[in-house]
């Protein structure tokens, strides 16, 4: 290898890219496109739109997040490291901004900020920002977190956290405890802090449900998979049980491509973003979900190999970040689907419509990328 | 070197139970996977295809009932009806206010017709019925202002005669509960029409008709999506021929109802005020095949006001005691007893078990004693104690002499050990006491007292019947049709039709064919004969003459009601009943059949606390009998009689 290589030489770095991670997200995306078309098609034609509408804005931005990920691959990933007090405090004050009235909400999450005719949601984007920022903070104690330095780590991450909260947005705060809980694990955090911070997220889940923290809809949405009989929870629990007809009925080969009539007459509510994940299984069946859960295992695995490989902690931390969000939105997601997870709107990464999350996913992949082309440089 | 710049001893170690878990979640959304895309998959399937399929049914028109001649008796109106399809007008306030004004009806009422949940979500509901013309030409005129709004013609019961046959019959209504419980299988949904009573319950199976349906793909919102993916169009019900001639049940209500009319206004001597005569009811048959010609019951209702349902108070007033239960089928379910009309079943019975013959006679001197029977109430007196001298059977019926019954009656109670109850078997043989099995229920079936009876209904109820036992007494009122005898009109027109006939029993028939949409037979209702009771003539010959009598001698319990009537084209053969019920006036009775020689028709009539047969029953079914001879129905009043 070119061990004389500067950090900024990229020439070098190139011929290091990980192809099979690169192949795996742009099949799961082109995946997705079909599937949105799939899911909307219909609909728009009954309403006389143009019935590729979502396939060709999420096209656009499939092509954006080539190029942010490009960027994200580009730019050696430990000038993020570099920048990461800015990251942070810029990311808070986003996050605040959009609580405020430059911010827009759209059925009671206050999350967006309107862009003429887009939507930029920075809760995606302060995803990757923590990764970032966690990885950098953790990595300077080489592997040696103590109890405050753990409490401090908790503290940072809490702000943007609460944040996204305040929303309220419950499944993207969720992702953050995975992230960090995550990060917390490799970073070197002692196994007692870890059950002990496993013992406290339990009792705080239990204290939000007995205190009323939560706003009815998220009781709902939750209750619907804890108990999907109570009658206050009826439209959730029929959101929940018309997903599950739709992957039921999918069978083991599927009903074909566009001919899903669970998706076609719309029983499913949001299905070109959170679930999105009952279109693959009632067109394509349990040979299609299985592939596409197997197309996501291949993203998995090269970010955990990409992490065991990493030349430092930090590139090792980084890649453990995007693991922790990944599998975490890929597991809430597919399994609220299919009625093994409550309800939460977290989407599907590579698959869901949506600019934010998918240029933020593909920004994701870049950081990996970029971790795996400089792991001798 | 590499390790340490990785940071810590334990990284790969961390990674590797970070790969562990994230392989067991994996795996868990696969098993998940598996279970409801392999393993359950099924239920799934079935649960996505009702999803989207909804089925709306539409009520095929029912078949209509014509009489023996073709003439409609029911028929179908198309009704003009305004419909709310409540998927359109949801989120149009707007266009309910604008209809509530249009019907002029309040708005809560309409919202509260538009909420019909007997109505499926993909069906129109109905919110108005009858709508006047010009209320349907506004609404066409002004349709883009009432989307979801539609004016189809409803086909609902049309009764061009009115009142007319209403108990024969029946009427429709919606399923109740219990009817709809007992027919799922067979189709019927919540909102059908079913008959509730008469020929329309009777033959719902063939009046039915089958319902058309159409499968609509609906989303997810219950909007249908596209044509139907299946229609089939409602295939209207089977046509009734009745053996009912219009025109004879015509004259038979309305003699029915005049006779009725005159007879409140004749004073009752025995209980000093005019008589009541609430009710009656009139049966004609053809004796040769039980054929029911018309059958009237009094007071009637109005079969078009249960179309669409009846209104509370109308039921309410059709139900209360005071209108005397105007629905009641009193031909068929009214009890009574049968009086001296009785007297041809004591003569049969007399003849055949040989106490007497057509040369027997009994010297009437106007009453009865019973043998070694000491006091009033051993005797027993003709009607207005006349004494009819020396009769024989043929002049004891002609005059209906009580006497030469009450002999008869205390004669087979001595010779019981021989003859058994001779007169209680002939009445059960010619159809009294018993369900004549006529298509119409519900029927009462009546009682032909003897000892069992009395014993039995002394038992269940010891206040209403304080004597258990069987006496003289009891068999002498017995011979003259008094006593416990509960029959039905019907039945007494069936006992004659079988004497008349010469000993068939047969069961009352009133659907004559049942007609396909397409006029061909579906199916002929072939005549029943239940039995044949021998009635030789030595027994038949002289009773024969004594009914003939009744009409046509100068001393014939009815001959004043038959004055002027043209027997040299029909001869008449009858016989005058009235019965004496318990606290209430005389139930008075005619049955007659005609022609004598060569019997086609029976006519029965029963009038309640009316008196006399003779001067009351008897021209009621005079007029119906002019009719029958090819006469003009002339309206003709009561005249007075004797019995």
């Amino acid at each position: 290898m070119v061990a004389t290589s500067t950090r900024r030489d990229a020439t070098a770095a190139w011929r290091h890219v990980d192809v099979v991670l690169l192949g795996a997200v742009l099949i799961a995306a082109c995946l997705g496109l079909v599937m949105i078309y799939s899911a909307t098609h219909q609909k728009l034609e009954q309403e006389l739109s143009d019935p590729g509408f979502y396939l060709k804005r999420q096209a656009v931005w499939m092509v954006l997040g080539l190029g942010v990920m490009a960027f994200f691959a580009l730019v050696d990933y430990r000038v993020f490291r570099d920048f990461a007090p800015v990251i942070f405090v810029g990311t808070v004050v986003v996050l605040l901004m959009v609580l405020s009235p430059f911010g827009s909400s759209s059925r009671g999450t206050q999350a967006w900020f309107q862009l003429g005719p887009f939507q930029f949601q920075p809760s995606e984007w302060a995803k990757l920002a923590v990764i970032i920022c966690l990885a950098a903070y953790c990595s300077q104690y080489r592997g040696e977190l103590d109890w405050n330095r753990t409490i401090s780590i908790l503290g940072l991450s809490a702000i943007p956290m609460g944040l996204i909260y305040l929303q309220p947005d419950l499944g993207t705060a969720l992702v953050f405890v995975a992230i960090l809980m995550g990060v917390l694990l490799v970073a070197g955090a002692r196994p007692r802090h870890l059950a002990l911070l496993t013992v406290i997220g339990i009792l705080g889940v239990v204290t939000v449900f007995q205190l009323g923290v939560l706003k009815q809809y998220q009781l709902d949405r939750l209750g619907a998979f804890l108990d999907p009989q109570v009658d206050n929870q009826r439209a959730a629990y029929h959101t929940l049980n018309q997903s599950k007809i739709a992957i039921g009925a999918g069978g083991f080969t599927g009903k074909g491509l566009f001919k899903g009539t669970q998706t076609n007459l719309s029983y499913v509510p949001e299905q070109n973003t959170d679930f999105i994940f009952t279109v693959v299984g009632e067109e394509l069946g349990f040979v299609g979900s299985a592939l596409l859960l197997a197309l996501f295992a291949v993203i998995v695995w090269r970010t955990w190999r990409t992490a065991s490989l990493a030349k430092d902690l930090y590139g090792t931390l980084v890649c453990v970040g995007v693991l922790a969000m990944f599998v975490f939105q890929i597991f809430e997601n597919a399994g609220m689907t299919m009625g093994i997870m409550p309800i939460t709107g977290i989407p599907l990464p590579f698959l869901s419509y949506g600019g934010s999350s998918t240029l933020a996913a593909f920004a994701a992949v870049g950081l990996v990328l970029n971790v795996h082309m400089r792991r001798f440089s | 070197m590499m390790t340490t710049s990785r940071g810590g001893e334990s990284a790969p170690l961390r990674l590797g139970v970070l790969g562990i878990v994230v392989v067991s979640l994996f795996a868990a959304l696969l098993a998940r996977l598996w279970y409801l895309q392999v393993m359950d998959s099924q239920t799934f399937q079935v649960e996505a295809k009702t999803n989207q399929v909804r089925v709306v049914y539409e009520q095929a028109p029912r078949g209509r009932i014509l009489d023996r001649n073709g003439k409609v008796l029911v028929d179908n109106r198309g009704s003009q009806t305004i419909t709310v399809d409540r998927n359109q007008v949801k989120d149009k306030p707007e266009v309910v206010g604008r209809l509530a004004a249009l019907l002029n009806i309040p708005l809560a009422e309409l919202r509260k017709r538009m909420a019909d949940v007997r109505f499926s979500p993909y069906t129109p509901v109905p919110v108005a019925d009858e709508v006047p013309e010009e209320t349907i030409v506004y609404l066409r005129e002004h349709q883009d202002e009432f989307p979801g709004v539609a004016a189809p013609t409803r086909p609902e019961r049309a009764y061009p005669n009115g009142s007319l046959a209403a108990h024969l019959l029946g009427y429709v209504g919606q399923t109740t509960k219990e009817e709809l419980d007992a027919r799922r299988s067979q189709g019927y949904r919540e909102g059908d029409e079913i008959g509730k009573q008469g020929v329309e319950r009777a033959y719902e199976q063939d009046l039915r008709g089958i319902p058309g349906s159409k499968r609509l793909q609906v989303n997810s919102a219950g909007k249908v999506l596209g044509p139907p993916l299946q229609e089939s169009s409602p295939q209207q019900g089977r046509d009734l021929f009745l053996t009912i001639d219009l025109d004879v049940q015509t004259v038979a209500e309305n003699a029915l109802a005049q006779g009725l009319d005159a007879t409140r206004h004749v004073y009752d001597k025995a209980s000093k005020k005019d008589f009541a005569a609430p009710a009656g009811s009139v049966v004609v048959l053809d004796p040769r095949d039980g054929s029911i010609v018309a059958m009237a019951s009094n007071p009637t209702f109005d079969p078009g006001q249960f179309v669409n349902g009846i209104k509370p108070d109308v039921f309410r007033a059709l139900t209360d005691p005071a209108a005397h239960f105007p629905l009641n089928n009193r031909a068929t379910q009214g009890l009574y007893s049968a009086g001296s009309t009785f007297k041809l079943v004591t003569s049969i019975a007399a003849v055949e078990a040989g106490l007497i013959d057509a040369r027997t006679t009994v010297l009437d001197g106007g009453s009865f004693r019973l043998n070694k029977c000491k006091g009033e109430k051993c005797i027993f007196r003709n009607a207005g104690g006349v004494a009819h001298g020396r009769v024989n059977l043929t002049r004891a019926l002609t005059v209906s002499s009580d006497v030469f019954y009450y002999q008869l009656g205390a004669q087979f109670w001595n010779l019981r050990s021989q003859h058994g109850d001779a007169m209680q078997d002939v009445a059960r043989r010619l159809g009294l006491g018993q369900k004549t099995q006529i298509p119409l229920s519900p029927e009462a079936a009546g009682r032909v007292p003897d000892p069992t009876t009395r014993r039995r209904l002394h038992d269940q109820n010891p206040a209403a019947f304080p004597n258990g036992d069987w006496r003289t007494g009891d068999n002498i009122n017995l011979a003259i049709g008094q006593g416990e005898m509960a029959v039905t009109p019907l039945q007494l027109a069936t006992a004659y039709a079988t004497f008349a006939n010469g000993g068939s029993v047969w069961e009352p028939r009133v659907v004559d064919k049942v007609v396909d949409q397409q006029r061909r037979i579906h199916r002929q209702v072939e005549p029943v004969k239940l039995r044949t009771v021998s009635i030789p003539p030595v027994v038949r010959d002289p009773i024969l003459a004594g009914l003939t009598g009744v009409i046509a001698s100068g001393e014939g319990t009815a001959h004043s009601a038959f004055a002027g009537f043209p027997l040299n084209r029909m001869t008449v053969a009858g016989k005058t009943g009235t019965a004496q019920v318990a606290k209430k006036q005389d139930t008075a009775l005619f049955v007659a059949f005609a022609p004598a020689d060569n019997p086609q028709y029976v006519v029965a009539v029963v009038m309640e606390e009316s008196g006399f047969g003779g001067s009351v029953a008897a021209p009621v079914a005079r007029r119906i009998l002019e009719k029958l001879a090819g006469g003009t129905d002339t309206g003709a009043a009561v005249v007075g009689g004797t019995e």
